[in-house]
């Protein structure tokens, strides 16, 4: 008989039971019990809870980290919750299909009736089930570190989204490479690779992410990019809508991984990788591109420095204190005093304050005040505004603050005098409120508890073995 | 358009070939399977044998050439796919879960409700006689135990034909046999075409209705065993026997089997084991009473004669013959 002969239409074959639309849910759960009652993301998450309070200890035990304050302690370990935690995920994600493919599992997964979609799917939300995990364990530790600072909440939930984010873009990431890896060892080495990159970066001393390229490369890298956010939103009290353009490339990174993953892997997911030149090239130009959204993305947050303007008036300026000794993580108020001196109302003002270091090392004002500058409508002959300003004491120092008036100028080709206030001398000695044993509880107890509760899950796996052995019976036909 | 609704044949593979980047892995292998048969596949190391597998389990597209399954084209992979059932080299198992939990886990993904697919894993634990280690973590099976288990895989779906991939490999001698009974059962009662790839010559031969012979991709003999045993016979040419023979009575056999005309030589008088190349077409017998004669005379000269055979009637013979230059 030949194939012709043999070959029937598709709407003459009897169907066969269909594979549910949701099968991603058959093997997430799957996955999710491999993954957790199998131990290995208990494994993963005792080792995390032990990196962070070790992380944690040191912070709050050395000497010179004791200057920082709460507000940056918080952020701090958020920075090591999320890089850590998501960390996971990725690992997991490697492991994803090259896994399967060295244990020789993948063939039989390709045999079903599932679609790869569907497999990938329920395959990265089994990889995303960490994180969760991750985070609640480092919640005891904010608390801790964190010293009743309202810091905490902000904390909470600003990591708890940007945390999830990541984590789907690093779980994404690492299964994308497992798909066109044969060996898991090549999927984990790329992915941690990749991951390793972004998180040195972050390390990196301030000076060097600093200029051009500096902020290119911190707001391309999802990593350094969301940390530069936490920090200008935790510890700098900037808006979360000021530093926004910071979250574009993690959101970029999500978009174009898991559209890679299920419009371009998934397809293609085959028992064995990287047969093809061409679809090598084809992944390398998608690569590429990848690079190149994030090099514009980068570009564009990285242009756009406000320009000020320049006037003369007739004005005086002056703060109402004169030298302030406080410690590093207090926050100190005062007034300044806007006088008009002339005859006439004088233009628009702008009064911007700042803090130079008197040891003449540099100071990133927008890192000590929510508000570095006021706008002043026009202030009548003979009268006087006054102002709040708001200072957080970053770190131990001896500074000067001052304030300067710019009057608007009064047209293109004009300019005007800035008048500058007396300076606010200021004080600041090391923060001492963290009590390192506050933190030492926690930096024990969270990994015991971890591991209590894999102890936990082994128990009660074994004792669903026990109640799950069925009973022998008399054979029944499939 | 045939018919195939009515047909007993449930596999039919036209001209398939496979190569990559210009060498070939498989060439024009086309045969036929029928409901409720076993075909072998045999063939040395890098003959074939698993791309042809891949190929008719849709894992791997064929370079030219076409395989229906149960009527369906090969260009409907998807609809093939819930129609066969695989066992591959390796297993493919999970060391985490047990026996019933795999199976229910592949029964869904066969479209098996969660609450059905439980009852399904556990008659077919029946079917491959793993029911009592059910509940038992997958990494406490024997390999015995594995291999079954990776059958009542294979069979969750209902396949109208099975794939396996050296099953009996690693298995003991009794594992063997009780592996190759339920496959023959499998074959026998559920009507399902069973393509068997082994290195084991005696299991195929015992196990197998048809067998196709790959060498270097091509194939060099198919048809049922009879078939291929009886186009391999070089009738006309030497024939050689085999005897096994206790030492002691070594030198007595040797004398005697050189004293009779029919026997051109006598060679490898050792362990137990002669072999005996009787003269060409001029001997003095015909074929077919030649094995008779030496026998008559070794039990005459009072030599005990502990295994008999003549060479070219096993299909490990005819495979050594056919695959001769590839590395088995």
């Amino acid at each position: 008989m030949s194939v012709q002969e043999a070959t029937r239409e598709l709407s003459e074959v009897e169907p066969r039971r269909r594979t549910p639309r949701g099968s991603w849910v058959v093997v997430f759960r799957e996955e999710v019990v491999e993954l957790w009652v199998g131990g290995r993301a208990i494994n993963l998450l005792i080792l995390y809870s032990l990196l962070l309070g070790l992380m944690t200890f040191l912070l709050a035990t050395n000497s010179e980290l004791n200057l920082i304050p709460p507000k940056e302690m918080a952020f701090l370990t958020l920075q090591n919750a999320i890089f850590f935690g998501v960390f996971i995920g990725m690992i997991i994600g490697a492991d994803g299909i090259s896994g399967e493919r060295e244990r020789g599992t993948l063939e039989v997964l390709l045999l079903t009736p599932t679609s790869r979609r569907q497999l990938l799917f329920g395959k990265l939300l089994s990889a995303l089930t960490p994180w969760p995990a991750a985070f609640l364990i480092s919640i005891p530790t904010l608390i801790v570190v964190s010293q009743g600072n309202a810091v905490l909440g902000q904390s909470l939930w600003l990591g708890a989204v940007l945390g999830s984010v990541l984590a789907l873009a690093f779980a994404g990431f690492g299964l994308l490479v497992s798909t066109w890896c044969n060996s898991n060892k090549t999927s984990m080495f790329v992915s941690l690779s990749a991951w390793l990159l972004m998180f040195l970066l972050t390390q990196l001393p301030g000076e060097v992410q600093k200029g051009d390229f500096g902020y290119f490369v911190q707001r391309i890298n999802p990593m350094q990019a969301s940390s530069e956010f936490l920090e200008k939103v935790l510890v700098n009290n900037r808006t979360i809508s000021e530093k926004a353009p910071f979250l574009r490339s993690s959101v970029i990174a999500v978009v174009v991984v898991i559209g890679l993953l299920f419009l371009v892997a998934a397809p293609r997911l085959r028992l064995v990788a990287g047969r093809a030149h061409r679809a090598r090239a084809r992944w390398g130009s998608l690569a590429g591109m990848t690079l190149a959204v994030m090099l514009l993305v980068g570009m564009g947050t990285a242009l756009g420095a406000p320009l000020h303007q320049q006037g003369s008036s007739d004005l005086a300026l002056s703060i109402e204190k004169t030298a302030l000794t406080v410690k590093a993580g207090d926050e100190i108020q005062f007034e300044s005093l806007i006088e008009n001196n002339g005859t006439q109302d004088s233009p628009p003002v702008i009064l911007a304050m700042n803090i130079i270091n008197l040891k003449g090392d540099v100071v990133d004002p927008e890192d000590w005040s929510p508000q570095r500058t006021q706008k002043v409508p026009p202030i009548a002959a003979s009268d006087a505004l006054r102002h709040d300003w708001t200072i957080d004491a970053i770190l131990k120092g001896d500074y000067l603050v001052y304030i300067v008036a710019i009057p608007r100028p009064e047209g293109a080709s004009s300019t005007s005098q800035p008048v500058a206030s007396n300076g606010l001398h200021l004080t600041i000695g090391a923060f001492t409120r963290l009590n390192p044993e506050g933190v030492l509880p926690v930096v024990i107890f969270v990994p015991l508890g971890v591991t209590l509760c894999l102890l936990l899950v082994v128990r009660l796996r074994l004792r669903r073995l026990a109640r799950d052995e069925p009973s022998p019976a008399p054979s029944a036909p499939a | 358009m045939g018919d195939a609704t009515t047909s007993s044949v449930v596999l039919v593979a036209e001209r398939l070939s496979k190569s990559y980047n210009g060498e070939i892995a498989l060439e024009e292998l086309s045969f036929e399977l029928q409901r409720g048969h076993v075909l072998g596949f045999l063939g040395p190391n890098g003959a074939g044998k698993t791309t042809a597998i891949r190929i008719l389990t849709t894992i791997l597209q064929p370079s030219t050439g076409r395989f229906t399954i149960d009527g369906i084209a090969s260009e409907h992979p998807a609809a093939i796919r819930p129609r066969i059932g695989v066992l591959p080299e390796t297993l493919g198992l999970p060391n985490q879960i047990t026996g019933i939990e795999y199976l229910s886990y592949f029964a869904q993904l066969y479209g098996w409700a969660r609450s059905e697919a439980r009852p399904r894993a556990l008659s077919l634990l029946d079917v491959v006689g793993l029911r009592t280690k059910a509940g038992k973590l997958i990494r406490t099976y024997s390999h015995g135990m594995r291999q079954r288990l990776g059958i009542a895989r294979a069979l969750v779906n209902d396949p109208v034909v099975m794939f396996l991939d050296e099953p009996v490999m690693g298995l003991d001698p009794k594992g063997q046999q009780d592996l190759l009974d339920l496959l023959r059962e499998i074959a026998v009662d559920r009507g399902a075409g069973i393509v068997f790839c082994s290195h084991s010559l005696s299991d195929v031969e015992g196990a197998c209705d048809e067998v196709v012979i790959l060498s270097s991709g091509r194939v060099v003999a198919s048809g049922s065993i009879s078939e291929v045993l009886g186009r391999a016979r070089h009738d006309g040419e030497r024939t050689g026997l085999r005897l096994r023979i206790p030492t002691s009575a070594m030198d007595r056999a040797g004398a005697t089997l050189r004293t009779m005309d029919v026997v051109e030589e006598v060679t490898g008088l050792v362990d137990g084991q002669v072999r005996v190349i009787v003269k060409g077409p001029d001997r003095p017998l015909p074929a077919d009473m030649v094995a008779n004669e030496i026998l008559a005379r070794l039990i005459d000269a009072e030599v005990p004669v502990l295994g008999f055979e003549i060479e070219g009637s096993r299909l490990a013979d005819v495979f050594m013959q056919l695959t001769e230059g590839s590395s088995p």
